[in-house]
């Protein structure tokens, strides 16, 4: 639920009077114990109505409930009635509800702004696009309802629209003196802008001397802007001036667990919990918390690695050194240490790396996510074998983690996330954003955004799938500068940001264009290499299901004839039933193996992740007695799927007989981790290694549980007999 | 298993299944249908890689339920109380809450048709692995003395076609199905190596599994999903080998080799012994006892193998 339900929710004049209106006055100036003293006062009302927004008022929200509920059916239509009742299931959680009351309002009475803004909060809470319509309308069926005006504002600076939150703060101001909440607007800009003292703060104080909401309205700002550590500091000010603002300090416990600070997390979260502020972020942050136990830490000078216990003996030997090697890398690219250790959390449930991610917007299909030296993902566990590239997805983090502490949280989402993309394919060509079908559907609507309004597709997406095609445009912005300017020049736009640059600026300074033309250098580009597969993409999807079929009725000379032409008219395409796949599958039946291979090979190298295909790839290579490539298709595995068995027994297997035994003694406790059903013949294999490595103490050891397992094994017989020598 | 080869060491002695029927019933659409044949066709040349196994696959339009009947016929008319029998169920099953049956091409055969058919083969030793949907409602109709049945679901309200065949299958000719390592896979190493690739199939997938295999050994129609020594299952699964092991015991051997083949039962039983004790040892003294028998058993198997 988002912070500024609460602010929004203050005081709403109608149309016409409501019965709590004078009592929400009192508040709205901060008097509390008079607010008080009028809401009980009103919660013995005999009127259902002028009892239900007592008893609100007073916070006995399960009460007014009730009495919201008898008002109704006494006045089932009333607009005004419906609206308030609305808000309370708004305040209390429960937007689905507000949604319908709000709705039967604006049926009842299609004039009745307050319920438009009603409809506005709760699509805003979501970050849903059509808040900003909803609030327009609110303000055109009442033009003196300034709070559509506060609302209007407050999106506009989501947006990263100032100039446009100023207007509609302004226009509120100029509506009511008393819009306490454009003027937070206003001051959260100068805050953002770097300047503490704001001008607006005295004026809303001297209105309301314990409006925490003011500082709050501020911490959301530089929330969602990932300046976690300001917005903590400003959900303390709004604490400081208001305690029982449990809003503030549920979003304070969140921002907390952020940034690895669990022990005050919880200690916040559930002070909330306990006064029965009990919203899902709260919820869920606390069950995380409960579940950190089932945790372990590991730490380096410059790491923190928090993995499952469970999952730790598997994880931690390739999830580590991969740290470091990012580290390496980015150290040496951005030219810059950080200043502390990165801590990097893999959740085995993704329903716990959820709630990491609760309440940030333009988050949906997210696997990863950084809150400045902390990063939070998924496990390889925790999603279908295959969905993902674990490794690819920490590469794409780190690179925030940089990114961030280098700009001081200043750069605008797009580019630290073109940024990400771009140093995925930098790490390996394997890696990075793929052309999906639904981005060369957006491709050809000519969907895609100028670079200066691309924070709203991750933002306030306007379709499904804006968001994931943002990332692959903004990518392919940072690959065409990498091309063209070269990496001095996307440094240079960090240290621009940095320096609390525009976008604009950031682009002229760097890049020596301005953005419309950049915008037109970039799409000719960006046609040159997709326009192809765009031109014939039609085709492509009649032809695909047309080589599906073929492929299932065993038509495999049709498969091939068609396949290739269909491979080589959308190359990035890896999803199900790629054309890769189905070739390799056409050849193999055809007894060509040659054809067979090269097929999963190109899959690969375009990026392929089904966990089977590469399986049978590496299968293939190492029966053709291509060793070095099976090699290399099993550790693409490691990083695809490293819980599946099989890859390591071979893996380890060809690193042995390759000379790697250090990397076959990774593979064999990577395997025993998994708790394999044939114990002791991994037992024996990880023995092999560990002498090959000239461990003998531990290979006598691995040989020994080798054959506790199964005393009459003779290699492993022969291996006792060899190390007892 | 570990503790299971205490209750072994009396060495029930391992014999070879000589008598396999596989029924593969009606798909109901061509994938499925090519599914069942292939898993089918795949357990055939496993088990015909013994050249003395009776082997009868019956699938597609040639599974009808007189077809099955005179496949079982035949085998009751050929084999003899010694020999063993072994059974396996794809494809299709359902249960109506009273009777299971299997889809077969005209009438389907319910549970007590298929014991009753099988009760009249001579053969003391049976296996059943009824790998259909709904299997598990067939156990209390199969199970008998001397009868291992497994079923791939646990009951019969397990309707999706269980995967659990496909990973049956691949536990005859992969190495790691053999976890002791004697060179042979048993009823009961394929269970356990079926179970877990079922299961980490639908961990890999992110699905909710929809089958889980039972095994029942003792007559009790109650299966279980993890046999052991406590629940007293697994025991006759653990000496049924599907894949036959040769043996050294039909080759003459020298009193010099009969005495170390002797002294090796002997270490075999000592490390039984020592291993079930484990639990109320100190590790470190588990672990110089353990080394010093398994050595010993190492030396002397060098010995018989020179």
């Amino acid at each position: 639920m988002r912070i500024f339900t609460l602010i929004f929710t203050l005081f709403l004049p109608a149309v016409a009077a409501l019965p709590g209106d004078n009592c929400k006055a009192l508040r709205h100036h901060g008097q509390m114990k008079e607010a008080r003293a009028c809401f009980s006062a009103l919660a013995a009302s005999a009127d259902a109505f002028s009892q239900a927004e007592g008893l609100w008022g007073l916070q006995r929200f399960d009460d007014a409930k009730l009495a919201f509920t008898a008002a109704e059916k006494r006045t089932p239509n009333s607009a005004p009635l419906k609206t308030e009742f609305g808000l309370l299931f708004f305040e209390r959680f429960n937007s689905a509800e507000a949604v319908n009351l709000f709705t039967q309002a604006v049926t009842l009475d299609n004039n009745y702004a307050p319920a438009y803004l009603g409809i506005a909060r709760v699509a805003a809470a979501a970050f849903d696009h059509r808040a900003s319509e909803a609030a327009e309308q609110a303000a055109q069926h009442d033009p003196k309802l300034y709070q559509a005006h506060e609302l209007l504002a407050f999106l506009a600076l989501e947006d990263n629209d100032a100039k446009k939150a100023q207007e509609e703060a302004q226009k509120a101001i100029g509506i009511s003196n008393e819009a306490i909440d454009a003027m937070a607007v206003l001051a959260s800009i100068d805050w953002l802008n770097g300047k503490a003292e704001s001008e607006w703060l005295p004026r809303i104080l001297k209105i309301n001397p314990v409006y925490g909401e003011a500082y709050s309205t501020g911490g959301h700002f530089f929330e969602i802007n990932r300046r976690y550590e300001e917005a903590i500091q400003y959900y303390r000010k709004a604490l400081d001036l208001n305690p029982a603002l449990w809003s503030a300090r549920s979003q304070l416990g969140v921002n907390l667990l952020r940034q690895s600070a669990d022990a005050e997390a919880r200690q916040q979260l559930e002070l909330c919990y306990n006064a029965h502020y009990r919203n899902a972020e709260t919820v869920n942050s606390l069950r995380l918390l409960d579940s950190l136990d089932t945790f372990e830490t590991f730490k380096t000078a410059n790491t923190e690695l928090r993995l499952s216990r469970k999952e730790a003996p598997l994880l931690r030997p390739y999830v580590e050194p991969e740290m470091q090697r990012a580290i390496a890398t980015y150290e040496r690219k951005y030219q810059m240490k950080l200043p502390g250790p990165v801590h990097l959390e893999l959740y085995a449930n993704h329903d716990d790396f959820i709630v990491r991610t609760l309440g940030l917007p333009g988050q949906g299909g997210l696997l990863g996510v950084t809150f400045g030296l902390s990063v939070a993902m998924d496990s390889p566990t925790a999603r279908q074998a295959g969905q993902f590239v674990w490794a690819n997805t920490m590469w794409h983090e780190m690179s925030h983690v940089f990114v961030l502490s280098a700009t001081h949280h200043l750069v605008p989402r797009w580019f630290t996330e073109g940024l990400a993309v771009h140093e995925e394919g930098s790490a390996s060509p394997e890696w990075g954003d793929r052309m999906t079908p639904e981005i060369v559907s957006a491709l050809e609507k000519k969907q895609l955004l100028p670079v200066l309004e691309l924070d709203k597709g991750f933002m306030r997406p306007k379709f499904p799938g804006q968001v994931m095609i943002s990332y692959y445009q903004a990518g392919k912005i940072c690959d065409f500068i990498h091309q063209k300017w070269g990496d001095a020049a996307l440094l240079g736009m960090i240290h621009s940001y940095a320096a609390r640059k525009t976008t604009d600026e950031a682009i002229q300074e760097n890049l020596h264009e301005n953005p419309a033309a950049f915008d037109k250098e970039f799409f000719a580009w960006l046609d040159q290499q997709t326009a192809n597969t765009v031109k014939h993409f039609a085709d492509w999807k009649k032809g695909m299901k047309d080589l599906v079929a073929s492929y299932k009725a065993g038509n495999f000379d049709e498969v091939i004839a068609q396949g290739v032409k269909l491979r080589d008219d959308y190359p990035e395409y890896t999803g199900g039933e790629s054309a890769y796949e189905l070739l390799a599958d056409a050849y193999q039946h055809k007894g060509n193996k040659i054809a067979a291979i090269a097929e999963l090979e190109k899959y690969r190298a375009a990026g392929g992740t089904t966990v089977e295909s590469l399986k049978k790839l590496a299968l293939w290579e190492q029966d053709a007695g291509n060793l070095k490539q099976a090699r290399t298709t099993l550790a693409t595995l490691n990083y695809i799927y490293p819980e599946d068995e099989e890859t390591h027994r071979r893996l380890g297997t060809l690193l042995l007989q390759a000379g790697d035994a250090d990397g076959a003694v990774r593979e064999g406790k990577a395997l025993l981790a998994l708790q394999p059903f044939d114990a002791a013949e991994s037992h024996y294999e990880l023995a092999k290694a560990l002498k090959a490595a000239h461990r003998m103490g531990e290979a006598k050891d691995e040989v020994v549980l080798a054959l506790e397992a199964a005393p009459g094994f003779k290699p492993a017989q022969q291996l006792l007999l060899q190390l007892s020598q | 298993m570990k503790t299971l080869l205490l209750f072994m060491c009396a060495a029930v002695s391992l014999q070879a299944a000589d008598y396999y029927v596989t029924v593969a019933g009606l798909g109901g659409d061509p994938d499925y249908e090519a599914r069942f044949v292939k898993w089918a066709q795949d357990l055939e040349r496993e088990l015909k890689t013994d050249p003395d196994a009776h082997v009868i696959t019956l699938s597609g339009l040639g599974a009808t339920r007189q077809q099955v009947e005179q496949a079982i016929a035949k085998v009751s008319s050929e084999a003899t109380e010694t020999d063993t029998f072994a059974l396996f169920l794809i494809g299709h099953g359902t249960f109506d809450g009273t009777d299971y049956k299997i889809n077969l091409p005209g009438p389907d055969m319910t549970g007590a048709q298929l014991a009753a058919a099988l009760n009249r083969i001579p053969a003391r030793r049976q296996l059943v692995v009824n790998m259909t949907s709904c299997s598990g409602a067939s156990l209390a109709s199969l199970t008998r003395k001397g009868r291992i049945v497994i079923s791939a679901t646990k009951s019969g309200n397990e309707k999706n076609a269980p995967v659990f065949a496909r990973y049956w299958v691949d536990a005859l000719h992969d190495p790691s199905a053999d976890t002791d390592k004697n060179g042979s896979v048993s009823a009961l190493e394929a269970f356990r190596y079926a179970d877990r690739k079922t299961a980490a199939y639908f961990e890999s997938e992110k699905l909710l599994a929809t089958e889980h295999a039972l095994i029942t050994d003792t007559a009790n129609p109650t299966g279980v999903r993890d046999p052991k020594p406590e629940n007293g299952q697994g025991l006759l699964a653990a000496s049924f080998v599907l894949i036959r092991q040769r043996t050294e015991s039909g080759k003459a051997l020298s009193p010099e080799k009969q005495r170390l083949v002797s002294k090796k039962e002997d270490l075999e039983a000592k490390i039984d012994r020592l291993k079930y004790e484990k639990a109320a040892m100190d590790e470190t003294d588990y672990k110089r006892q353990l080394t010093a028998l398994l050595l010993e058993l190492a030396r002397t198997q060098a010995e018989i193998d020179r």
